[in-house]
């Protein structure tokens, strides 16, 4: 950080000192001032970079002037309308791809999309440098990423969130079984439950994803604690990512009626429910809140004093795997199913028994190496 | 009194000032707008150059990329169409005094209208083109004229109406998106595709939805300027009281120019359905309508000069993304930008001080001679 500073710092006085001296030969200004900031260009880059120069042993590639060559490895990311620290998804999917491209030694850029329509002319700036590997962020980029790839079968292209109908063996999607981080979460909350009553609520049932996290959550609850009572209730399909006014009602309403863990799954809906939860005069004591995809306590800091875990996509993993696949030319083509499992426990570290924490780690591991099944039909 | 007319809110574009002499209205119309845009490139480079970038470089990203080939000039066509539209949406409100900022509102419920006209029906091109197109208009309209009749005969600030009619518009086409007119078999909030027989062809890299959006503006330029109505438009924009003395009904005009504002915005939304995106997706049409205010006191309320405006926002917005790319600004410097030019169009501050520069010189050249 402080050297980033330190060269920017003396970018902008180079700069400055250029404009000054020859003010009257308008000439020589531009190309100082132009050959200045290429070399702080650069550094901005290595500063961006940071991790990857740092970490990677092999020579490593500073530009993109030359993908072509073998020996230059260049990954590209494209983000679906956000930027790449949106804590959320695209933000995972950089993490991932930064630390795959820090193990190879790989030249990374990104492109963070601002219009839907300039997916595909985003998708194109890497693809004209002849780009290796090309990361697309996002189930709404789906089309364009599927498009890009029938189009460019040299390029490896990792579609994240992203089904695949068809296979195209230069094109993964990287998918979840949300019914396996559903049921580690309903697992974990059926063990913490002290009045046997627990609680979800999700976005619509019919949207395959939340199904799959909910009837998850619940067979989880279920095989934890056979006792328990599951009080599972899904919005309708109307505006039912955007209701966090019934998500919060539905949370109360679950909270009143008893319920000491409450899974929230559904955009802002689910958001709504943490928050409801966290502002509990209990929350964090006996009252808890669980979120979903991605670590919540990062992206919904008002629910952080209830929030248990949130039942979590592991993108950076994921993204990381397919991009050494590309890397090492096992790219499957198709779907790839990436990890599942719960986020840190943050504030709540110890509220949980240490014994709790073992026994869902192994519900956990056995969900991944296939021992144990959800229950879910998909 | 004038309880049911117009507020007259100053907005720079109608208050040419007589002692300043005939030249003032050319000078200011061409001169401020200019200056704005450039001082607005001068902050946006600054703040490039803090995040060690050379702002000439940057601005030559921006502009070669967008102008460097054909696929650039067919993608600052394709987004500088619907700018046009709500730009002239803005304008024509201006005019009669309404400051509409429910574009962007009008425009999507536009859009999705004519997204369904385009499916829904199985018609020969030549009927359906016009017909999805018109639909999207009437859509439009319709939305813009509850503002309108409210403002007319309840004196409620449109400019309070619209704002709170585009969050109504965007709930209402989510909720059409995912349940009446979604797309069955597949998660996504959006239509199906409209037919062909429904679809605005590209010639070459010129699409037919700008060449419309080009005629419409030339139709406005002379619309506002040689026909009664547009007299009329002007005249209660101007001095609704002294309208109404002069036989013109304030409520009529108030409430057609809304219509008309709405319609002009709806176009825009069909026509960026039926000619770019080719079915209704929420995400598609962000921010069209409100570029559109921009676009509009950019051009001082001037049809025409709205085509030129439309378009430096549309290669912007081209543009930001190569700039990413090759240089690392994040693409939002755009938006900095467009801001940026937006106060400096609106703040009075900038043309006095053009103004005073100007007479200062005017006395000088006036002594030496």
């Amino acid at each position: 950080m402080h050297r980033k500073l330190l060269v920017a710092g003396l970018a902008v006085a180079a700069l400055v000192l250029a404009g000054c001296s020859s003010s009257d030969d308008t000439a020589t200004d531009t190309t100082s001032a132009e050959a200045t900031t290429e070399a702080a260009e650069e550094t901005t880059e290595e500063a961006a970079e940071e991790e990857v120069t740092e970490e990677s042993a092999p020579a490593v590639t500073m530009d993109d002037s030359n993908c072509a060559a073998p020996e230059n490895y260049c990954v590209g990311l494209v983000t679906d309308l956000g930027k790449v620290d949106d804590k959320s998804f695209n933000q995972a999917a950089f993490e991932g791809a930064q630390l795959a491209a820090g193990e190879i030694g790989a030249f990374l850029k990104y492109v963070e999309s601002t219009d839907p329509k300039d997916y595909m002319a985003n998708i194109g700036q890497f693809v004209a440098k002849e780009y290796d590997t090309i990361v697309t962020v996002g189930f709404l980029m789906a089309e364009a990423s599927a498009a890009a790839a029938a189009e460019n079968p040299n390029i490896n292209f990792v579609g994240v969130d992203q089904f695949q109908g068809e296979t195209l063996p230069n094109l993964t999607g990287l998918i979840f079984a949300e019914d396996q981080a559903g049921y580690a979460a309903g697992y974990l909350a059926g063990l913490m439950t002290e009045t046997n009553k627990v609680g979800a609520v999700l976005g619509t049932d019919t949207v395959p994803p939340v199904l799959y996290f909910g009837e998850g959550y619940r067979n989880g609850v279920m095989a934890a604690n056979p006792e328990a009572e599951v009080t599972v209730v899904y919005h309708e399909p109307a505006n039912a990512f955007t209701d966090p006014e019934w998500g919060a009602a539905e949370a109360k309403k679950q909270v009143t009626q008893g319920a000491d863990i409450v899974f929230g799954a559904g955009g802002g809906t689910g958001n709504g429910a943490l928050i409801e939860i966290a502002k509990s005069p209990e929350s964090g004591k006996s009252v808890f809140c669980i979120g979903v995809d991605i670590d919540q306590y990062n992206t919904v800091p008002q629910a952080q004093s209830c929030l248990l875990t949130s039942a979590e996509k592991k993108l950076v993993a994921g993204t990381s795997a397919l991009v050494l696949a590309s890397f090492d030319g096992t790219f499957p083509g198709g779907n790839f199913v990436g990890a599942t499992g719960l986020a840190p426990y943050h504030d709540t570290e110890d509220a949980v028994p240490a014994e709790v924490k073992t026994e869902v780690e192994g519900v956990i591991a056995g969900l991944l190496d296939g021992s144990l099944e959800t229950g879910v039909v998909k | 009194m004038s309880s049911d007319g117009p507020a007259q809110t100053d907005l720079g574009f109608t208050d040419p000032n007589p002692t300043l002499g005939p030249k003032y209205g050319v000078v200011k119309a061409f001169a401020i707008p200019i200056v704005s845009v450039l001082l607005a490139f001068a902050v946006g480079g600054i703040l490039i150059y803090f995040q060690g970038v050379n702002p000439f470089t940057a601005y030559r990203v921006l502009f070669e990329s967008a102008l460097g080939d054909s696929d650039g000039y067919l993608r600052v066509m394709q987004k500088s169409t619907p700018l046009i539209f709500t730009g002239l949406a803005v304008v024509v409100g201006l005019r009669v005094g309404l400051f509409n900022i429910g574009a962007q509102g009008q425009l999507i419920v536009a859009a999705i209208g004519a997204a369904w006209a385009g499916y829904h029906f199985d018609l020969p091109a030549v009927v359906h083109l016009p017909f999805a197109l018109g639909f999207g208009m009437l859509c439009g309209a319709a939305w813009a004229s509850i503002a309108g009749v409210l403002r007319a005969y309840r004196n409620v600030s449109e400019v309070i109406t619209t704002i709170m009619l585009n969050s109504i518009a965007i709930a209402l086409v989510d909720y059409l998106a995912s349940r009446p007119f979604k797309e069955p078999d597949q998660p996504l909030s959006r239509t199906p595709l409209i037919s062909d027989s429904a679809a605005l062809a590209t010639f070459g890299v010129i699409p037919s939805g700008f060449v419309i959006a080009l005629i419409v503006s030339l139709f406005f330029g002379w619309f506002l300027i040689r026909t009664t109505e547009g007299f009329r438009f002007n005249t209660v924009g101007l001095n609704p009281n002294a309208a109404r003395y002069a036989g013109i009904s304030v409520k009529r005009t108030i409430v057609l120019a809304m219509a008309v504002s709405g319609a002009l915005a709806g176009m825009g939304g069909a026509v960026e359905t039926m000619g770019v995106v080719g079915r209704f997706e929420p995400a598609f049409n962000a921010g069209l309508g409100f570029d559109g205010i921009t676009i509009a006191l950019l051009a001082r309320a001037n049809p025409i000069a709205t085509i030129p405006a439309a378009i430096l926002v549309g290669i912007l917005r081209t543009g930001a993304n190569s700039l990413q790319f090759e240089t690392g600004i994040e693409p939002e410097v755009v938006d900095v930008i467009l801001a940026l030019t937006l106060l400096f169009v609106a703040a009075p501050i900038v043309s006095r001080y053009i103004f005073r520069i100007n007479a200062k010189r005017k006395s000088k050249s006036k002594g030496r001679s």
